[in-house]
């Protein structure tokens, strides 16, 4: 089954290149076991739109917006076989003090 | 460039109430123009956040594992595009023509979000995943 883990982050500071060299190890991992299907990064919430549909019409408003706390900044799209693994999975990343990662399952065609 | 068209949670997607028919349907022919335009890249809906969990991370090294649900569901993704586009307002163009995607009459939102590539980073940062170019989605 797959999962999303989204990566709620505390602070969209560039990380250094010792952060960056011990993501990419656990990306490694994730792919060596043949568990990563897709990853990606977002742009900070600040330079989103958030486009809002009510009554049949869409109203488009720019970032920033001011509870842009619980909101997320990647993602790792993973093939696990039980949500326990993606929990494991999770719970080995290197993430700073504060992130959370929401682990999510996707739905299939079925 | 790519953008993430987070479509945000509400009462009856976390209840896991399925979409009506015609919402599937319309759903069907606009990721349809979206493909035929060499637009969409990937989509996904995700079960409620009662079949999820949050790993919590501390500074002491520790990790604290909660079990969904989780509250403040307009925060909460219910579902996503991954849309390949020329411009920001091309991206708000193709979300603002997505069906209203609440599923029981309140007041829904897409947001959008510009996706990292790697020319976006400094080449030390590029430097230290090699392996990246391979994992993001294309």
């Amino acid at each position: 089954m797959r999962f999303m883990m989204l990566m709620i982050p505390r602070s969209y500071a560039t990380p250094g290149a010792d952060a960056v060299a011990r993501m990419a190890r656990y990306n490694d991992a994730l792919t060596k076991a043949g568990v990563l299907l897709a990853l990606d990064g977002l742009h900070a919430p600040a330079e989103g739109t958030r486009v809002a549909f009510a009554s049949g019409k869409a109203t488009a408003t720019d970032g920033p917006f001011a509870e842009a706390k619980e909101v997320v900044g990647g993602y790792w799209l993973i093939d696990a076989k039980s949500k326990d693994e993606a929990v494991a999975w999770a719970s080995r990343c290197p993430a700073g003090d504060g992130d959370v990662i929401e682990i999510r399952r996707v739905q299939e065609g079925d | 460039m790519r953008f993430m068209m987070i479509v945000k949670a509400d009462k009856n997607s976390e209840a896991g109430v399925l979409p009506s028919a015609e919402l599937i349907a319309a759903m069907d022919r606009f990721n349809k123009e979206m493909t035929d335009a060499g637009v969409m890249l990937a989509g996904e809906g995700l079960h409620s956040s009662a079949k999820g969990a949050r790993v919590t991370f501390h500074r002491n090294g520790t990790r604290t594992v909660t079990e969904g649900p989780f509250p403040d569901t307009k925060h909460l993704v219910a579902g996503f595009w991954m849309i390949q586009v020329k411009s920001k307002e091309e991206a708000i163009e193709w979300a603002r023509r997505c069906p209203d995607p609440a599923t029981g009459g309140e007041t829904s939102e897409i947001e959008i979000r510009q996706v990292f590539d790697l020319s976006d980073f400094p080449q030390e940062l590029q430097d230290a995943a090699p392996h990246e170019a391979a994992m993001r989605s294309r």
